[in-house]
């Protein structure tokens, strides 16, 4: 089997030099490449239970904003949260916030193959939206990293001012604060019984995001890992 | 460091939010005069005592209201903007008018 190059699809993450440079190995996901793992699937299936950093960047996702947004989207079959701050899982894996009243976040599951996700995007391309629905572009704007394992809230609390520890900070909760000093979404999404943060951010900072927050899980022997070791959670 | 309640996001730290000047009410477009309508727009009050200011949570873009004390720096109460602009404002020309100021 030949490797997979970085540049083999049409999409890549906006880290990918980071990831040449930890000798990521590759995988091509629908348009996009992503950093399948860097060391063995052994070591970074014990990582991602102690303290891991994920970047899921080149995964589909959307965001829609308007009054008509959140029955826009119920009629094509997602469930939404019933308040604002929440994430619902879907059941194919999706993950669907509710950022305010009226604006959602829609991240695909971990094989890239969502069809909520899709169908989203396919919806801003092709027809046209509902009235008083509008399509936000999440996917060049915004990055997508997570951080996940025990320590994971230990790491946070450094770098964020907002109470992260799992007892207070339930799964599927949403804040939207600064991390880092990089103002971003950050939703507990647990992946099995794997405690997991996404942080979705402006993707022209997020090369100082990741550094960051390498050099806060530094203490606590943290290291990146690709995606298929969050999968086998 | 300050606190800030965000009617959305809940108390956070002042660093992430964004002063958006001060709040007031919008005259009718169609019955103002220039005058009136460019101090609607430019002119500030700078009063000391209890205001209604704009505040932005950064983090989020949500633009909220905040009525503060302004000689104690007290906010009194946070809230949505909605609780004042709940219906849709057309600016559209008056059917008479053709001539300008």
């Amino acid at each position: 089997m030949s490797a997979t190059t970085v540049t083999a699809a049409l999409r890549r993450s906006q880290l990918y030099r980071r990831h040449i440079d930890l000798g990521g190995h590759f995988e091509q996901v629908a348009e996009s490449t992503l950093v399948s793992h860097y060391r063995s699937i052994e070591e970074e299936r014990a990582q991602v239970k102690t303290l891991a950093l994920v970047d899921l960047s080149a995964l589909p996702r959307i965001g829609f904003k308007g009054l008509g947004a959140p029955d826009w989207a119920a009629a094509q079959g997602m469930t939404l949260p019933a308040q604002p701050n929440r994430a619902t899982l879907q059941d194919d894996g999706t993950l669907i916030a509710r950022l305010s009243q009226t604006e959602l976040l829609i991240a695909s599951n971990l094989s890239g193959a969502s069809t909520h996700s899709a169908v989203a995007v396919s919806a801003v391309a092709d027809t046209t939206l509902a009235e008083r629905v509008y399509s936000l572009p999440r996917a060049d704007s915004h990055s997508w990293l997570v951080l996940c394992g025990d320590l994971a809230a230990e790491t946070l609390a450094k770098v964020c001012g907002v109470d992260l520890r799992p007892h207070k900070f339930a799964n599927g909760e949403v804040a939207q604060t600064s991390i880092a000093k990089i103002n971003g979404v950050l939703i507990r999404n647990d992946y099995g019984d794997t405690l997991a943060y996404s942080i979705f951010s402006d993707s022209s900072s997020v090369e100082f995001l990741w550094d960051s927050l390498l050099d806060a899980m530094a203490e606590f022997n943290g290291a990146p890992v690709g995606v298929q070791a969050l999968r086998d959670c | 460091m300050k606190l800030l309640t965000c009617p959305l996001n809940g108390p956070r730290n002042i660093s992430e939010f964004t002063y958006g000047g001060e709040y007031h009410p919008t005259p009718d477009h169609q019955l103002v005069t220039p005058r009136e309508w460019a101090e609607h727009v430019f002119f500030h009050d700078n009063a000391a005592g209890v205001v209604i200011e704009w505040w932005c949570h950064t983090a989020s873009s949500y633009w909220f209201l905040a009525e503060r004390n302004t000689i104690s720096d007290q906010v009194i109460r946070t809230f949505p903007a909605d609780e004042i602009f709940n219906q849709r404002v057309e600016f559209n020309q008056p059917a008479s008018s053709g001539e300008s100021n």
